[in-house]
């Protein structure tokens, strides 16, 4: 969070949470490298550096295939969001290793000539007019250079520096690079398969990835609040018997804020829906002591003044509200982050 | 290779500006740097690879500040858009690509090695 920046701030579940891909990743290149020859259909046994680079590759997809299952994941079934956590390191991982991949296969394809190796790949094929024999190197190239911003910009100083708008903008990147991806696969690796296991992995994934967050983005449009006019100062959130306690209601606003409303031990505040680190919704969190935790990445603001704890230093804007009758109205003005509001009692006096 | 000597400029160009953001305009952009430095070689290959963004930024940030309002206005609506249209080019990218392949892809015919011609 917002105390002094190190390399990785690791935690306990951190640690144990990489530790896992990295087994995983290791133990995958290396059955792979082990069993896969057999059933590649080569008329000579692949060398070694074809093999590797094959291995790498295949991991890389598949690795980044679980990151993009991640997120929708997450908001369909809110028990997978332990993984959506530290996401970003198995990004990092991802990189490398389709950087290791890349790297393997400069060192044997394009090697073993006066052309230096990098324009030997960039001019080896060039036949960009023609579908079959498509120079698919060219989309693997732009889909590392997508990975290689997302991991080179995964620390929090960038999030900070370019605000989470601009970095999750950024961060898009990971789709079109998958789509790339699938390209550079499709067309070039499983041209010449013989044996269809990675051609049903591969349309497998396609299928899950798509399906995913096809799905996701149904649900997310379907709880999306309706839309409310700023026109007035004042706008009704919900009677006071349906809110929850610990629970949040949420309002939008025509300029697409949303404000979350919560009822905690028996007295309503609002606060902005965005967390401050990556806008994350904080009305799905859950309250801890007085503060509502961030359901993406646990950051925590308490609810009467929209500032995290100490020695965190975020915030968030606060919101007025007041009870008319048996409705919560809440303010479309917005407080300056960090602003305390006075909690409104569920049970005024005389009521 | 006109492509490979941009690529090279725009490398040692994010170079300079990496030497120069790192060691002296992060201090003054971002707080919570101050004092900590094991963390910076990390930015090193970002501010390369980004450089015209930062150099952008921290204009932007040197003049104005932080603009607070904009760290809670959340870039959103835009994952739907994004995936309907994906959903259709994905598959559409995978199809394609088996469907001009020489052989089947499922049918297990593996490549055939061709007899040596008469000499």
């Amino acid at each position: 969070m917002s105390v002094k920046y190190t390399p990785v701030q690791w935690t306990k579940s951190k640690i144990a949470y990489d530790l896992v891909v990295l087994a995983m990743v290791f133990t995958y290149i290396l059955l792979f490298i082990r069993i896969a020859p057999q059933f590649m259909g080569d008329i000579k046994p692949a060398d070694g550096d074809i093999v590797r680079a094959r291995a790498f590759g295949t991991c890389a997809f598949l690795l980044l295939t679980v990151i993009l299952c991640i997120g929708p994941l997450a908001r369909l079934d809110r028990r997978f969001l332990p993984l959506l956590y530290n996401r970003r390191h198995i990004g990092v991982i991802t990189f490398l290793v389709a950087l290791s991949h890349a790297a393997f296969v400069l060192n044997w394809y394009f090697n073993f000539s006066p052309t230096p190796r990098l324009e030997a790949l960039l001019t080896s094929n060039t036949s960009y007019t023609q579908v079959l024999g498509f120079p698919f190197e060219a989309l693997g190239i732009l889909a590392l250079l997508a990975l290689a911003v997302l991991a080179f910009t995964s620390h929090d100083f960038w999030l900070s520096f370019l605000t989470p708008r601009i970095w999750k903008a950024l961060h898009y990147a990971i789709y079109p690079a998958y789509a790339l991806v699938v390209g550079h696969v499709a067309l070039g690796s499983l041209q010449s398969q013989s044996d269809p296991t990675f051609t049903i992995v591969t349309a497998a994934s396609v299928a899950l990835v798509c399906g995913l967050h096809v799905a996701a983005s149904f649900k997310d449009r379907g709880n999306d609040p309706r839309r409310q006019s700023e026109k007035t100062d004042w706008l009704p959130v919900a009677k006071t018997a349906e809110f929850q306690e610990g629970k949040a209601r949420i309002v939008r606003l025509d300029n697409g804020d949303r404000i979350a409303v919560f009822l905690h031990k028996g007295a309503f505040s609002a606060i902005s829906n965005a967390c401050a680190h990556q806008n994350g919704p904080l009305g799905e969190g859950k309250i801890i002591g007085d503060c509502i935790t961030c359901p993406w990445h646990g950051f925590q603001y308490r609810l009467t003044d929209g500032c995290s704890p100490a020695p965190f230093t975020e915030k968030v804007p606060t919101y007025a509200l007041r009870l008319e009758g048996e409705t919560i109205l809440v303010s479309t003005k917005r407080n300056p982050p960090g602003t305390y509001v006075e909690p409104v009692p569920l049970l005024q006096e005389g009521n | 290779m006109t492509i490979l000597l941009l690529a090279e400029i725009w490398l040692y160009i994010g170079l300079a500006v990496a030497i120069v953001f790192i060691g002296y305009g992060l201090d003054r952009v971002e707080e919570n740097a101050r004092g900590s430095y094991l963390f910076r070689p990390l930015l090193v290959p970002g501010v390369i690879l980004l450089w015209p963004m930062v150099l952008s930024r921290w204009m932007t940030v040197e003049k104005t500040g932080y603009d607070e309002i904009r760290r809670d206005r959340p870039l959103r609506g835009g994952h739907f858009p994004v995936w309907i249209v994906l959903a259709f080019a994905i598959p559409a990218i995978f199809v394609g690509a088996m469907l001009i392949r020489q052989s089947p892809p499922l049918t297990g015919d593996g490549a055939v090695q061709l007899a040596a011609p008469d000499r």
